[in-house]
C-alpha cells in the first residue's frame, strides 16, 4: 500500500508568498549570485514590530522592543529597524559594531549575554545599556568606567533561578544571569558602584515555551523592583527577554498526522519516515515509546505577539492579578528582546537541485547545492517542507504523484543530510529547479553556516517591492531610505 | 455497613443501568460502573491502594516518601493513603492543568513538582521523557522512595483483575457483557477489566477511548501519548477510538443532567464513546445485548475546565451595577480631571481618593492620603450599592485612567453627584512629576 503524502507545508503570509511566486526573479538571482542564496524581506520586519507594539497598546504598556540580533546577521534587516523606533539587542562586540554603523543611537542599543572586556568597554564608551550577566561583570564594568573615566553606564541586572510559590515549578538551570537568591549582595554592589552605573531595570530570558515558568520569573522581577525602590534605587523597566516563538506550519492537521505517523514508524508499525530509522529523540523499548520528541513544536497556534499577549494576560502566581496589570499599576515599563519572532516571514533560503537519484533500496535522493549548515532547520528541530520552484515556470501537473525524497547536501559526507526525514513533495523535482526553504530568517540562515570544503557561504540579498514588482539589492547595499518605493 | 478502615471502603462500586429513554439504544442494556463512588473519588483508589499496601510497612519503618508521576486522581488517592500512614507524598507532573486538583493536593499535604516546559531553542541534550527523568532523580536521591510507577506497575492492572472485573461479572449474574468501553490513562483499569471479561466471553468487543490529538481531557492520554504507557498493549482493545473534549463534556452533561450521575469528563467521554459505538450495531441486532462503561470520577473538580471550554454552560444572569452594562454615552459623560486640576481639587475640597490598583502596587507608591480598594473588590462592593455617602466627592485613580473612568460613570449612574476620574491615571500623575509616597 502506498502511504499518503505527509506534507508539512510552511505558513506563508502574503509578502513571503508573493516573492515565492516570482519564479523568474528568484531563478535570475540564483543564476547570478549562486546557490545557496538567502533572501531577506526587510519590509516584513516593520510589520512584525507593529504587531508587537499593538499588544503593548492593548495592555496600555510602555517600554522598548530590542531585536535580538543573533537571529540574523543581515544588515538590511537591522537598517530597516533603524528607521522605526525599535532597539537592538547585541550579544557580541561585532554585533555592537554592526548596529552602531547601521545608525542606532546608544539609547536604542542593549548589550546582553556574557561579555568580554573589549565588548564591555565599547558598550560603556558608546553609552549603550548594559544588561549585566553577573556580579563579576558589574565589577569589571565599574573598573573600566573608573579607569578610563567614562560616563555613568545605564545597566540592567539579568536574573535567573526563580522560585515559584505553592507548587515547585522546576526550570532548567540556566548558565546565564545572577541567582535571585544572591540579590542582596548584587544590589549592595550596585549601590557601591553608584558613580559608575545607574540601575534602570531588571531582566530575564528563559529558554522555555512554558508560560508558568515565565510568569514566576516576571512576578519575581516585579518584587525585585519593589525591593530596589525600597533601597532608594529607581529602576523603571522589566526586560523579559525573547522566546516568543514562531508558528511555522500552515496546517495543524498536517503536523498532528505527521507526528502520529512518526510515532508509528518508531514503533515499527509503518515504513520508516526517516533516514535509517532516526527517531528525533523517540525510541521503542519492547513496544513502548520512550524518549522525548526533540522537535520544535512547528505548529503553534499561539506564537510571537500572540504569545506575548497570553503571557501578559496570565495571572501572577502569588499576587493573582494579570501580569500586564501588575506591570501597569506598579508603573513599570516592559522591555522585550524578540529574535526569532521578529523575523518571522522575513526570509527564504534558496538552493539549486543538482541531481535526482533512486537508490537500489528504493529511496529517492535529491542532491542540492547547499549543505546542512546553510539551512539549519534540522539542527534546530524545525520540520517544514521546502517549496519547489520549477526552472521552466511550470507547476506540477494536478495528477502528478507525490514523492517522498531525502534531501542531501554538497559536502560528500554521509552525515550531510539537509533533512533526516523523508520530505514529501507534490512532484519529483528536476535538476535546475530551486528548493525554497521558507521562513528561515530566524536562526536558520547564517547561524551555523561555514566554509567547509571551501564551498561558498550563501550570499544574502534584500528583496523589496516597488510598484508591485520585486526588486533586490545585495544585503550590504540596502538602505531603507533608497528603497521606499518612491524612487531609487 | 461498618468498616475498620477507610481503605476497606475501596471497591464494590455499583453498576447502574442508563435509561433507554436517555441513550436511545433499542437492543442494548447500557450500564455504568460507578468508580466515582470510591472513597477518595475515583477509579484510581483501587490502583493506588494495590500499588502501596504491600510496601507500606517497610516504607513506614524507613520513613520513605511515596512518589508518583501524576497530576490527577492517582496523586489524590496516594496523597490520602500517604497521609493515613504518616508518610510524605510527592507528585511529579508535567503540568498541573486542573487548578482544583492542584489545590486539593496541596490541602492534602502533597508536595508537587512541575517539570519544565519545552525549550524554545532545541537542546539536543534534553531527550528524556518525564518517566525516565523520574527514574534518574530517584536513583540519584539519598532518601528512600516508594515509587508506585503506575504506568508500568502490574499491581495497577491487578487491582482491576481482582476487583473491578469480577464485580461486573457478579452484578451481571455471572455473565460477561458483550461490549466494554473505557477511557485509557495508564490502561490499568481497561486492561484489568478486559482481561477478566474476555476470559468469560472471548467474543466481547472492547473499546479503548483516547483523547483527540489536539485536545486535552484530564486523566486520559491522546493517541500518541498512549504509546508511552508501559501497561498499554494495543491487543487489549478491539478498537481504539478518540473523543474530543467537547464530546466528553457533552457526555458528561447527559450523565449529570439526565442520569443523576455526577460524573467527570472521562466518564462523559466513555458514555459518549459507548453510545457512538453501540449505535452503529444496535439497528442490526436481533437479540438483547449488554454493554458496560466506566465512570472514573466526579464532576466537581472540573468546574474551571468547563468554564474555560464551555463558559456558556455556567452562564449567570447579568449582575446589577456592573461596568459591563454601561452605554458609550455614559462613559463619555463621566467627569475626568487632569493631574494639575486634581492636585488643586485635593488641596481644596479633600475628595476621597480611591486607588483601584492592586495592594502590592499601592504599597510601593501612591498618592498621599489615598485609600486602596482594588478594582475586583470595588466591583464586588458596587453590586451591593454605594459604599460611601453622596456628600463626599470622590476621585478615582487607576494605572492609566481607563478603568477609573468606567467606575466614575457607574457611580454617576448609581446617583453619586461628584465623582471624577484621574485622567492618565497614576502613570500620568508620575509623568507629570506629581508626588507619590511610600508609607
Ligand atoms: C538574552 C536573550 N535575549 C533574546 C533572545 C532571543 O530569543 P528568541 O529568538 O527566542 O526570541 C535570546 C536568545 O538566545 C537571548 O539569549
Ligand atoms: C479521570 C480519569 N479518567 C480515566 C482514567 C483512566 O484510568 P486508567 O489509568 O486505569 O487507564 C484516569 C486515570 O488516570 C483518570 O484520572
Amino acid at each position: 500500500m502506498r502511504s499518503s503524502p505527509l506534507y508539512l507545508e510552511p505558513r506563508l503570509e502574503p509578502r513571503l508568498r508573493s516573492v515565492l511566486q516570482a519564479t523568474d526573479f528568484l531563478h535570475t538571482l540564483v543564476d547570478a549570485l549562486g546557490s545557496p542564496l538567502n533572501v531577506v524581506l526587510p519590509e516584513q520586519i516593520t510589520e512584525n514590530e507593529e504587531r508587537f507594539r499593538a499588544v503593548y497598546q492593548r495592555h496600555h504598556l510602555s517600554g522598548d522592543l530590542y531585536f535580538a540580533h543573533k537571529a540574523n546577521r543581515s544588515s538590511a534587516l537591522v537598517r530597516q529597524l533603524a528607521v522605526t523606533g525599535a532597539g537592538m539587542d547585541v550579544a557580541s562586540l561585532a554585533e555592537l559594531q554592526h548596529v552602531l554603523g547601521a545608525g542606532f543611537t546608544p539609547d536604542r542599543i542593549m548589550a546582553t549575554g556574557p561579555k568580554n572586556r573589549e565588548f564591555l568597554w565599547l558598550a560603556a564608551r558608546a553609552g549603550v545599556i548594559v544588561n549585566l550577566d553577573s556580579k563579576a561583570e558589574l565589577e569589571s564594568l565599574a573598573e573600566l568606567v573608573g579607569k578610563y573615566v567614562l560616563p555613568r553606564v545605564r545597566v540592567m541586572l539579568r536574573l535567573s533561578a526563580f522560585q515559584a510559590p505553592g507548587v515547585k515549578v522546576l526550570s532548567r538551570p540556566s548558565r546565564f544571569g545572577s541567582h535571585v537568591s544572591e540579590l542582596d549582595t548584587l544590589l549592595d554592589a550596585v549601590e557601591r558602584h553608584r558613580d559608575a552605573v545607574e540601575l534602570i531595570g531588571v531582566a530575564y530570558h528563559l529558554d522555555t515555551i512554558g508560560l508558568p515558568e515565565k510568569a514566576v520569573a516576571l512576578e519575581t522581577c516585579i518584587r525585585v523592583m519593589n525591593e530596589c525602590q525600597r533601597r532608594g534605587l529607581q529602576p523603571r523597566a522589566i526586560d523579559i527577554g525573547g522566546g516568543f516563538g514562531v508558528n511555522y506550519l500552515a496546517d495543524g492537521g498536517q503536523w498532528e498526522r505527521y507526528t502520529t505517523e512518526l510515532t508509528n514508524a518508531v514503533l515499527g508499525r509503518r515504513p520508516a519516515l526517516t533516514w535509517q530509522g532516526h527517531g528525533y529523540g523517540l525510541r521503542s523499548e519492547s513496544g513502548t515509546l520512550r524518549g522525548a520528541l526533540g522537535l520544535y513544536p512547528a505548529h503553534r497556534p499561539v506564537a510571537a505577539e500572540g504569545y506575548l499577549d497570553e503571557l501578559l494576560s496570565y495571572p501572577a502566581p502569588s499576587l493573582g492579578r494579570p501580569l500586564a496589570t501588575l506591570l501597569l499599576e506598579n508603573l513599570y515599563d516592559l522591555v522585550i528582546e524578540p529574535g526569532r519572532a521578529l523575523v518571522d516571514q522575513c526570509g527564504v533560503a534558496l538552493a539549486r537541485v543538482l541531481e535526482v537519484r533512486h537508490t537500489p533500496t528504493g529511496d529517492c535522493l535529491v542532491r542540492v547545492e547547499m549543505n546542512g549548515g546553510d539551512v539549519s532547520l534540522e539542527e534546530h528541530g524545525v520540520l517544514m517542507d521546502p517549496v519547489v520552484i520549477p526552472r521552466d515556470g511550470s507547476r506540477p501537473a494536478p495528477d502528478a504523484e507525490a514523492v517522498g525524497v531525502y534531501l542531501i547536501g554538497n559536502l560528500c559526507l554521509e552525515a550531510d543530510l539537509i533533512t533526516r526525514r523523508m520530505v514529501f513533495l507534490p512532484g519529483l523535482p528536476k535538476p535546475g529547479d530551486l528548493l525554497a526553504f521558507a521562513n528561515t530568517a530566524g536562526y536558520f540562515m547564517d547561524f551555523s553556516a561555514d566554509h567547509a570544503l571551501q564551498q561558498p557561504i550563501a550570499r544574502k540579498v534584500a528583496a523589496y517591492q516597488e510598484n508591485g514588482t520585486w526588486r533586490w539589492r545585495l544585503d550590504e547595499q540596502y538602505w531603507p531610505i533608497t528603497c521606499t518605493g518612491e524612487q531609487s | 455497613m461498618r468498616y475498620d478502615s477507610i481503605t476497606d471502603v475501596i471497591g464494590n462500586t455499583p453498576l447502574v443501568r442508563i435509561s433507554p429513554a436517555v441513550h436511545g439504544l433499542k437492543n442494548i442494556d447500557l450500564y455504568a460502573k460507578l468508580e466515582m463512588l470510591n472513597p477518595f473519588g475515583s477509579v484510581k483508589d483501587r490502583a493506588a491502594w494495590n500499588m502501596t499496601r504491600g510496601g507500606l510497612a517497610t516504607a513506614m519503618e524507613r520513613g520513605d516518601s511515596i512518589v508518583e508521576l501524576s497530576s490527577g486522581n492517582t496523586a489524590k488517592a496516594l496523597a490520602v493513603i500517604a497521609g493515613l500512614h504518616g508518610l510524605p507524598f510527592k507528585s511529579v507532573t508535567n503540568r498541573m492543568k486542573v487548578p482544583e486538583i492542584k489545590d486539593l493536593l496541596l490541602l492534602l499535604g502533597a508536595e508537587i513538582e512541575e517539570l519544565p516546559g519545552q525549550t524554545e531553542c532545541l537542546d539536543p541534550t534534553n531527550t528524556d521523557d518525564p518517566l525516565t527523568r523520574i527514574h534518574r532523580v530517584l536513583s540519584e536521591s539519598e532518601t528512600g522512595y516508594l515509587h508506585t510507577d503506575q504506568y508500568y506497575s502490574a499491581l495497577n492492572t491487578e487491582a482491576h483483575i481482582a476487583g473491578t472485573g469480577p464485580e461486573i461479572l457478579r452484578d451481571l449474574d455471572g455473565h460477561a457483557p458483550d461490549y466494554f468501553i473505557a477511557c485509557v490513562g495508564t490502561a490499568g483499569s481497561s486492561t484489568g477489566v478486559a482481561t477478566v471479561l474476555r476470559g468469560h466471553n472471548p467474543a466481547i468487543d472492547v473499546v479503548g477511548l483516547v483523547a483527540h490529538k489536539s485536545d486535552f481531557i484530564p486523566g486520559i492520554r491522546n493517541i500518541d501519548e498512549v504509546h508511552e504507557v508501559g501497561l498499554f498493549d494495543p491487543a487489549t482493545y478491539d478498537t481504539i477510538e478518540s473523543v474530543s473534549a467537547d464530546e466528553a463534556i457533552d457526555g458528561m452533561l447527559t450523565l449529570v443532567r439526565r442520569c443523576g450521575m455526577l460524573a467527570g469528563p472521562t466518564g462523559g467521554g466513555a458514555y459518549h464513546g459507548a453510545v457512538r459505538h453501540l449505535r452503529k450495531v444496535d439497528a442490526e441486532l436481533t437479540e438483547r445485548r449488554t454493554a458496560v462503561f466506566i465512570v472514573c470520577d466526579r464532576v466537581e473538580s472540573y468546574m474551571s475546565y468547563v468554564r474555560k471550554r464551555r463558559p456558556e454552560l455556567l452562564n449567570q444572569p447579568p449582575r446589577q451595577n456592573s461596568v459591563a452594562g454601561l452605554a458609550p454615552a455614559e462613559l463619555t459623560a463621566a467627569t475626568v480631571i487632569d493631574v494639575e486640576s486634581a492636585q488643586k481639587w485635593i488641596a481644596e475640597d479633600h475628595p476621597l481618593v480611591i486607588d483601584l490598583r492592586g495592594p502590592f502596587a499601592y504599597a510601593a507608591l501612591h498618592i498621599e492620603g489615598s485609600i486602596n480598594i482594588v478594582d475586583e473588590l470595588f466591583d464586588e462592593l458596587l453590586h451591593g450599592g454605594l459604599p460611601f455617602g453622596r456628600s463626599r466627592p470622590v476621585l478615582l485613580a487607576c494605572p492609566v485612567g481607563e478603568k477609573s473612568v468606567r467606575y466614575a460613570a457607574l457611580l454617576t449612574r448609581m446617583g453619586h453627584p461628584d465623582v471624577r476620574s484621574l485622567s492618565g491615571g497614576i502613570i500620568g500623575w508620575r509623568d507629570a512629576g506629581a508626588p507619590l509616597v511610600r508609607d
